[in-house]
């Protein structure tokens, strides 16, 4: 490509520049100017683009993996800068090109591109140019071009000629047959979406075989992606044709010696179940997802727990009662003990979904006990689970009954002994709060929130004043002046100067969510007592709070009751008290 | 140094990450003028928090700090015994001796038999400071300090406080006071025994002491002290007990340990004792960190810029 045709033309000079770069040793600069490709094809015009550009690009795809990618991922979006449609061929050599390379994610970006430039050929250019470029790849020497070639078929198949759809189909067949488990593998994962385009006599005759010998593949990792594509397939088949040629590929799959395609299988349960429908769901998968909730595989009991809400929900409604209690609840409840704790997990997530489908009699008899259980779990990330999920049953058994059940459980928890413990419930608080409303959380657990404030453990009461502040925050003003502040404003005459400070603590949190007129009538005139604290750790925790502060007060307040406040305060005898009052009054916004 | 700086400074040592040689020099130099100007029986005022032993067990400090609050929120004092056995001996001091330097009326040290060049050359902090600069300056620099370390407090002329004990060759205060501190520890007499002695129920009057230092003392030489000096009791620290605080001697004198799972293997737990404004005290018992708050362990290399 001559570059100084370009810079003859001075409006030019800067796409010169541009185009230089492409060629700098410099891969940073290589990089700016491939992202800049489209402003330089512009420039050129398509004429140029195609026969200059094109050309040069697809000899230069000896470059850094960096820049390779961003190449790949410019072509194709490039169809109009090389003039439309009709033209889109042109784009394929560059990227059969990059199609080739070792570099797996700038092959992905090649494909991705490639796949995105298909549609946009007309019938003709397809089987012209696309299809001799899919061949290609399919019969190359390397893997890499063979692995690019899988993703390829099922893009152009539903718009060839017989003739062609036939040649296709024997590619990806032998594609399927691979030497390399590379190219079996990127062959499985596309054998879903190429059953989706291929007529059903075909995917009966050719594909079926093609998913059966790649579900018992010698590598495990083929299996597993051939069975996620046997699930897809699934869907396309009638209740007995499947039952015929699928059914026992499937099933084998819930017993395969490697866990990872259990895993797989119990991660797509409910996909699979939605295509088998409610017969072959009764007779195979209940019996297939019990033993995956027993599977010796902690990762596949875990996903299989997850799916416990979504599975029984999607039962047959006759029998769906009658199969969770005699056959999938007893397994719940081995589980609810698990010595793995992101089984139990999974399972806390999901099993509260149960309450609605069994009704309020099962859930207090069967499901409560179950709850109970993990919501004393030793890992908190069970309990929050639970107490997440509150919801749900809140509407099963409503909220009198939940609190004589559940919410003895969570008390129990905000006064245990371990600090920790302590500390979770809190952070629990404000989701509950906005589950029960604020009602019945003022008569069950308002009290227990004024608590902590005094609790033994700074790391506590310093939660409990963050804890005020989201509850504040989600009830409003007038509950925090009715239950908040009277409580806070108490502290501030506390016998023990690490709860006065408190006080000052959860003002500096509550200041903001009440607003300046709660603040400065309620909430001011106690920080300004608290200047003249015995106690020097109160007062210079004083200046740092009205310092906090300022935003929320208006300006005739800083002068007529803070200002003097600091003044006095910047006076103390008390190193620290003076250091943080000076400070204070150096911020002091003037009026 | 300003204000500011040792605030950052503060703030990285709370991360546990130690602070540049230089860094320390600095920052040594400061802590000595304060400390210079301290009593061997330092005044305290109430409301204040006691400490017992930490030995380099950083997390488990942190723990004590979510527990106690912050300094300065809090007052402290911590009865010696910083460095040695822990794995964050440096980062355990020097956060401690920045905060003082930061907040000098906040918190209070006084020397423990640990805070020592003989001690610390066998159980760690000399190991810990060559392995984490690459040489023994930052070793230097701290035990130079120790030797500025006051000896013990006095809070609100009431409560006696001391890392290890009484000495035979101590009946008053201000017999205390009048000790020249700025040594090493020696290995008798006066300054060693409040460093090194520990109360024993079964002895009369004075016992030979097992570790070899200091003496063991009987519930009587308490009570004569405490009566003579006008005490209501007296607090320490220097002996591992499981529950993290122990009472003797009627009440006259107690134990206080902030070291759990001392070692990382006794499975004991830790205690500070809360004073507020009254004197009124609350022992506040904590556990060890949990294992998802400790730092990845200290086997990494030193970094190069300590080369």
């Amino acid at each position: 490509m001559a570059s100084g045709d370009v810079q003859s033309d001075e409006s030019l000079y800067p796409i010169a520049v541009l185009i230089d770069e492409l060629r700098n040793e410099d891969v940073q600069l290589r990089l700016n100017s491939i992202k800049k490709l489209s402003t330089i094809a512009l420039a050129l015009g398509v004429e140029r683009t195609r026969s200059e550009l094109i050309p040069f690009l697809t000899d230069t795809i000896y470059d850094e993996d960096e820049v390779l990618l961003a190449l790949a991922e410019q072509l194709g979006t490039f169809t109009q800068l090389v003039g439309g449609e009709s033209y889109v061929h042109v784009l394929l050599p560059p990227l059969e090109s990059l199609a080739q390379v070792e570099e797996t994610i700038v092959r992905d970006k090649a494909v991705e591109s490639l796949r995105a430039l298909a549609p946009q050929h007309s019938a003709t250019d397809l089987e012209t140019y696309f299809i001799s470029t899919v061949k290609r790849l399919a019969q190359g020497d390397w893997f890499t071009s063979r692995t690019s070639a899988s993703g390829l078929v099922s893009v152009c198949y539903s718009r060839v000629s017989n003739h062609v759809k036939g040649e296709l189909r024997q590619l990806f067949k032998s594609l399927c047959q691979d030497d390399t488990p590379m190219v079996r593998r990127a062959a499985a994962s596309k054998l879903g979406e190429f059953a989706k385009v291929v007529e059903p006599e075909y995917l009966r005759q050719e594909l079926v075989p093609l998913f059966t010998n790649l579900a018992n593949d010698e590598q495990d990792s083929v299996r597993l992606l051939a069975i996620e594509a046997g699930i897809a397939m699934a869907g396309l088949f009638r209740h007995e044709d499947l039952e015929q040629q699928m059914m026992q590929t499937l099933r084998a799959a819930t017993e395969d010696k490697s866990w990872r395609v259990r895993y797989v299988v119990a991660d797509k349960l409910v996909d699979l179940q939605k295509a088998v429908g409610p017969e072959i769901t009764k007779n195979d998968l209940v019996g297939a997802y019990c033993s995956l909730l027993k599977d010796p595989e902690a990762e596949v009991r875990a996903a299989a727990a997850s799916k416990l809400k979504d599975f029984c929900n999607n039962l047959p409604t006759d029998t769906r009662e009658q199969i969770i209690m005699s056959q999938i609840l007893p397994c719940v409840k081995d589980m609810v003990g698990d010595m793995n704790q992101h089984v139990k997990s999974a399972l806390a997530s999901v099993i509260m979904g149960l309450s609605p489908i069994l009704g309020k009699d099962n859930t207090l008899e069967h499901l409560l006990p179950l709850f109970l259980n993990q919501l004393k779990d030793d890992y908190p990330e069970v309990r929050l689970n639970i107490i997440s999920n509150l919801e749900c049953i809140n509407e099963v058994i409503g909220v009198r009954q939940l609190s004589q059940s559940l919410l003895p459980a969570i008390v129990e928890l905000a006064s245990d002994a371990k600090w920790r413990v302590r500390l979770g419930i809190i952070e629990y608080m404000p989701l509950l709060a906005g589950q029960l409303g604020p009602e019945f959380f003022d008569e069950k657990l308002s009290s227990l929130c004024m608590s902590w404030l005094t609790d033994h453990v700074f790391a506590i009461r310093e939660a409990a004043t963050n804890n005020l502040k989201k509850l504040v925050e989600k009830f409003g003003r007038d509950w925090a002046q009715n239950t908040v502040i009277p409580k806070v404003i108490q502290l501030a005459r506390d016998q023990n100067y690490l709860y006065r400070m408190t006080c000052l603590f959860a003002i500096n949190v509550l200041a903001e969510p009440c607003g300046q007129e709660v603040t400065q009538r309620m909430m001011l005139p106690t920080v300004i007592t608290l200047v003249s604290d015995p106690v020097a750790n109160v007062r210079f925790n004083v200046a740092k709070t009205l310092h906090r502060i300022y935003p929320v007060l208006d300006s005739s307040v800083l002068a007529s009751h803070v200002k003097p406040a600091l003044d006095k305060l910047s006076q103390d005898a008390d190193h620290d008290v003076q250091y943080f009052a000076s400070e204070a009054l150096e911020m002091l916004p003037k009026a | 140094m300003g204000t500011s700086d040792l605030d950052r400074q503060i703030e990285q040592l709370k991360r546990c990450e130690p602070l540049a040689e230089a860094e320390v020099k600095a920052l040594c130099l400061k802590a000595m003028e304060i400390l210079v100007e301290e009593s061997n029986v330092q005044r305290v005022d109430a409301p204040v928090t006691i400490c017992g032993d930490i030995h380099g067990q950083f997390y488990d400090m942190k723990e004590l700090f979510k527990v106690g609050g912050d300094c300065p929120k809090t007052n402290y004092l911590f009865l010696g015994d910083f460095v040695d056995r822990g794995f964050y001996s440096v980062e355990t001091f020097l956060l401690l001796l920045a905060l003082k330097v930061r907040y000098p009326d906040r918190i209070t040290l006084i020397r423990g038999n640990h805070e020592s060049r003989q001690i610390t050359q066998v159980y760690g902090f000399y190991d810990e400071c060559l392995r984490k600069y690459g040489s023994v300056n930052v070793w230097r620099y701290c035990t130079e300090i120790f030797d500025y370390l006051s000896l013990s407090a006095l809070i609100e002329n009431k409560i006696f406080s001391v890392h290890g004990g009484l000495s035979p060759a101590i009946t008053t205060l201000d017999q205390i006071r009048v000790i020249d501190r700025k040594q090493e520890v020696p290995h008798d007499g006066a300054m060693c025994d409040l460093l090194w002695s520990d109360p024993e129920d079964a002895v009369d009057g004075w016992g030979l002491s097992p570790r070899g230092a200091g003496f063991l003392f009987g519930g009587n030489v308490v009570s004569s002290f405490n009566h003579s000096n006008n005490i209501d009791y007296i607090c320490r620290a220097h002996q591992l007990v499981m529950e993290g605080f122990k009472w003797m001697f009627n009440n006259k004198i107690v134990t206080v340990w902030s070291a759990p799972n001392y070692c990382y293997r006794c499975g004991n737990v830790a205690a500070i004792l809360e004073l507020d404004e009254n004197l009124n005290k609350q022992f506040r018992v904590f556990e060890a960190a949990p294992h998802e708050s400790r730092g990845v362990p200290a086997k990494r290399p030193a970094p190069d810029y300590f080369l």
